[in-house]
């Protein structure tokens, strides 16, 4: 099941058929297999060839055979010339005369086969006004090959037949290792760019057939064989299997699934063959959303890239010039064949071919080890401005803490005890959807206190539920609500609330007959990593700030337990945005943590808004980057990888620009042979992708002992103990 | 003299190119057109192949040479020629140890060089038409990483010159060309034993020319222009 060419086909910004990078500007097109492809070099149009071709016989080979007989060709001029270079019985003037003539004809057809690609692509580009690498080894090529021509024509003593072929099959040669350098760094996002094209094998009565995902709808059922990526959302209605979901939720570990259970898209079947009903269209899954997201961060250019490129650009036009002035000057002092040489390798060492990958491939890297730990990194340019942020605000509630009240404390005032106290605020409390009633009734269930429901319940948003249970009027929630209703807090009572309170608990009041009967205590639980996060934020020099709308005592509690540098309690979100403004001119830029829901201005204010755990539609989000459910512990690791990202772009570029600098200045001088030139021309381009490639060992995360996803959510999320809820 | 000695040693050593490079000449495979065709096929593969050999030999001729020419002593020719013979006769007698199941790791070294990514751009090229596929083939399999290619390399550059270096490359080619013409569509695969003896002789006249080869860097100049 060869994948045809990816949808992504739209003519702006879309993605290599090779390498999965931006195409740049003027793409070239090819028609392979019948199908119309776009590759952004002829590196990768020749990669794409040969790797994937095997099936395809006649045209896969047809660039490597060109390569290998260029080749064969190029041997033997480099033979030739190296015996007429080397030894006195060949410089009888008659049998070198005779020789050149055997290399004009072992060249031109050389020229023909090797040269003839960058010929086109840089006539191609001339046409529309542009000049580009292709132009550069064009002109030296030809103008090589044309002084030759002439030289033997004319029976000159020297020709250059040689460093032309070495030029170009080395140039071919480059092409291709660069272009199979970028498919490997692209390896890791190559499943999430996937689901745009995946095709799926429904199950029908007439039979199986395969058919892509986008045209499928709800109720399809779709067979997934070992070994296969699950395409869509659903159940399983039959079989058995292990199935890896690290791509979807971090889960490391496989996770066994039978009948009933649900699937994920974009997560690996392992052992056995699955029969999965889907659940939602093919293109509504989280996988799906992703794909595009990532699509769309690999099509945004980043800012250094972009410079780059726009640097290469003039570049191009200067070493022209450059090449033009040397060969003048040089033929000035001496012969014109040596002046020749000297432009020839001037134009050959100057190509920028190192500058246009140094900053993509990098990113492209970092997004992809990003991803395998389930952070989505919606562009490079986020992930650059990640690692020059000094503040990092926080926000408390869902982010630093679980998101979910639960029961601290059942603390009974007059005439009853904790039990009865839990039994009758449940009951009241049965039929409402705030997030407190919910912590209600699940210590209720804890507790195994039986819960029936009250009559005549009505509910005050902002205060609280009244209503009838047992024949008496029962009421929870604010004291002031209480004190409307005519219930009047006790001096004990109010004591108690104040100590609860400056605890960091929420208090609701609970009260039933003639008196207030007692207190519930809520808090939102802190999760476990969080002082440790910010602890290895702090490692890093980072300022860490904690915002949140919450009260000033619930805030303060955390905000000490875990000893952030600053913190601001009950803050509007007009609060929140001005805090990043005053914070960004005090230290430097800011990037804001939340729970992407709540937090959307907040997020959006910041230079970097990173969400955690948030399943709402990707694309409206206002977060750049996306931690999964409990992936806080992720953070520092992420700024690390942003860092050490930044320093690899870094060392990218002043290598391609030194090295540019220093080879020209030894070519315009005259030191640098042109094969010479050629030869690490390639290797430089080389160096750059194994530099970023280096970044995929960044895939351990640094912190030691950190837990796995699933465990830390489970910590997070545990119920307080029953004997806890109860006590007092 | 010497060069007789080297073909031989080539078509000796060919029973060992029958491990890896026979298995790609098989691969290459007969021609529908008829035996004629087939046999074209194949010269038009070793062509690409020897090739590649000369290619090589020639530029670890003029490497030669300019070691030799930049030779530490007085005497630069003399001294560095020595250098080089010593270098080269060393590698040829490591080399031909390899042949009789000394130096595994070694051995494991120079055949792991690269050769994944050149196996699987071969593959492409075996199913193709056309008489460019088998040349552009053979000139591949010519860079794959062989340590008896390694060992004449060696031989070739202590010459010191680009002539003979290709000659002795040529040699080579040319001795290993029976063997791979017979396996090639041609002849059938010989039986492993009478390859393992084949692999044996390769290593014999290996060690005898990586002596040859040490010996004249190691004696008097005199004795040696006697001889």
């Amino acid at each position: 099941m060869d994948p045809p060419f990816d949808a992504l086909t739209s003519p702006a910004g879309a993605l290599c058929a090779h390498c999965r990078l931006p195409l740049g500007r003027r793409p070239l097109k090819r028609r392979l297999h019948g199908e119309s492809g776009q590759f952004c070099c002829y590196g990768c149009a020749l990669a794409f060839q040969v790797t994937r071709g095997v099936h395809e016989e006649a045209e896969a080979a047809r660039l490597l055979i060109r390569l290998g007989v260029g080749a064969f060709l190029a041997m033997n001029i480099m033979l030739l010339s190296l015996l007429l270079y080397s030894s006195s019985p060949w410089d009888e003037p008659a049998l070198r005369q005779a020789v050149h003539y055997v290399l004009l004809a072992l060249a031109t057809p050389m020229l023909l086969i090797l040269g003839l690609p960058f010929l086109q692509q840089a006539v191609a580009a001339g046409r529309a006004g542009h000049a580009t690498i292709d132009t550069l080894i064009s002109l030296g090529a030809v103008s090589a090959y044309g002084y030759s021509a002439w030289a033997t024509l004319t029976g000159a003593r020297h020709v250059y037949f040689d460093t032309m072929t070495m030029v170009l099959v080395l140039f071919t040669l480059g092409r291709y290792l660069e272009a199979a350098g970028r498919a490997r760094a692209m390896r890791d996002l190559e499943p999430l760019l996937a689901p745009g094209r995946q095709q799926a094998r429904v199950s029908e009565p007439e039979g199986e057939s395969l058919r892509p995902v986008r045209d499928l709808a709800a109720g399809a059922r779709v067979r997934v064989l070992p070994g296969e990526r699950v395409p869509v959302d659903g159940h399983v209605i039959e079989g058995m299997s292990r199935v890896d979901e690290s791509l979807m939720t971090g889960e490391a570990h496989p996770v066994a699934k039978g009948p009933g259970e649900r699937v994920l898209a974009g997560s690996m079947n392992g052992t056995g063959p699955l029969l999965v009903e889907m659940e939602a269209a093919g293109e509504a899954t989280r996988w799906a959303a992703i794909g595009r997201a990532v699509a769309e961060s690999l099509r945004q250019p980043s800012p250094i890239q972009g410079l780059a490129d726009r640097v290469a650009t003039q570049f191009i036009y200067a070493v022209v010039a450059l090449a033009v002035s040397v060969v003048v000057f040089w033929a000035s002092q001496g012969p014109f064949d040596q002046a020749l040489l000297i432009g020839l390798a001037v134009l050959v060492v100057a190509c920028p071919c190192a500058l246009g990958l140094a900053a993509p491939l990098a990113t492209s890297v970092g997004v992809g080890v990003a991803l395998r730990r389930g952070a989505l990194v919606r562009s490079g340019a986020a992930l650059e401005r990640l690692a020059t942020v000094r503040v990092m605000l926080l926000d408390k509630t869902g982010t630093l803490t679980a998101g979910a009240p639960t029961l601290r404390r059942c603390a009974a005032l007059e005439g009853t005890d904790e039990r009865e106290l839990l039994r009758r605020a449940a009951a009241l409390e049965r039929g409402s959807e705030h997030a407190l009633a919910r912590g209600v009734l699940a210590a209720a269930h804890a507790a195994r206190v039986p819960v029936t429901a009250a009559s005549d319940v009505r509910a005050t948003p902002g205060g609280g539920l009244c209503g009838r249970f047992e024949g008496e009027a029962i009421a929870t929630g604010t004291r002031r609500y209480l004190e409307c209703l005519g219930w009047k807090p006790s001096a004990a009572g109010l004591a108690h609330a104040a100590t609860l309170a400056r605890g960091g608990s929420t208090v609701t009041w609970v009260a039933w007959g003639e008196r207030i009967r007692g207190l519930l205590a809520f808090s939102d639980q802190l999760r476990p990593e969080a002082d440790e996060v910010v602890g290895a934020l702090h490692r890093r020099g980072l300022h860490s700030v904690l915002l949140s709308g919450d009260r000033a005592e619930a805030v303060e509690a955390v905000a000490t337990s875990i000893r952030v540098n600053a913190w601001r309690a009950a803050c509007s979100p007009e609060d929140k945005r001005s805090a990043v403004e005053d914070l960004r001119r005090r230290h430097g830029p800011v990037a804001a943590v939340g729970d992407g829901i709540n937090d959307g201005p907040l997020l959006a204010a910041a230079d970097v808004g990173i969400a955690i755990g948030s399943a709402t539609d990707l694309a409206q989000q206002a977060a750049e980057i996306v931690l999964p459910q409990g992936g806080l512990m992720r953070l520092p690791w992420l700024i690390e990888l942003a860092c050490t990202v930044r320093r690899t772009i870094a060392v990218n570029l002043a290598w391609a620009f030194g090295y540019n600098a220093v080879a020209l200045a030894l070519a315009a001088a005259g030191h640098l042979p042109p094969v010479i030139a050629a030869a690490l021309m390639a290797g430089s381009s080389v160096l750059v992708v194994w530099n970023s490639l280096r970044l995929e060992r960044l895939d351990r995360p640094f912190t030691a002992g950190m837990p796995p996803v699933r465990q830390a959510t489970a910590a997070a999320e545990r119920q307080p103990a029953v004997a806890d809820i109860l006590r007092d | 003299m010497e060069f007789l000695l080297i073909a031989l040693a080539g078509f000796a050593g060919s029973f060992h190119c029958l491990g890896m490079c026979g298995g790609l000449a098989c691969a290459l495979g007969g021609d529908p057109r008829g035996r004629r065709a087939t046999v074209l096929r194949h010269l038009t593969y070793n062509t690409g192949r020897v090739t590649t050999y000369v290619f090589l030999g020639a530029l670890a001729g003029a490497l030669g040479g300019a070691i030799i020419h930049h030779g530490p002593s007085a005497e630069p020719l003399v001294a560095g020629q020595r250098i080089l013979s010593i270098a080269a006769g060393t590698l040829m007698l490591i080399m031909g140890a390899q042949f009789f199941g000394y130096f595994r790791a070694l051995h494991r070294a120079t055949i792991g060089l690269g050769g994944k990514g050149v196996v699987v751009s071969l593959k492409s090229l075996l199913a193709a038409p056309g008489p460019g596929a088998p040349l552009a083939f053979g000139v591949v399999n010519g860079f794959l990483p062989c340590p008896l290619v390694y060992a004449f390399l060696a031989k070739a550059a202590a010459t010191g010159a680009v002539a003979p270096a290709a000659l002795t490359m040529l040699c080579f080619g040319l001795g290993t060309l029976p063997a791979m013409l017979f396996t090639g569509g041609v002849g059938r695969l010989l039986a492993p034993l009478w390859r393992r003896r084949g692999v044996r002789l390769a290593g014999g006249f290996l060690l005898a020319l990586g002596t040859l080869t040490l010996l004249r860097g190691l004696l008097p100049w005199t004795l040696h222009s006697m001889h």
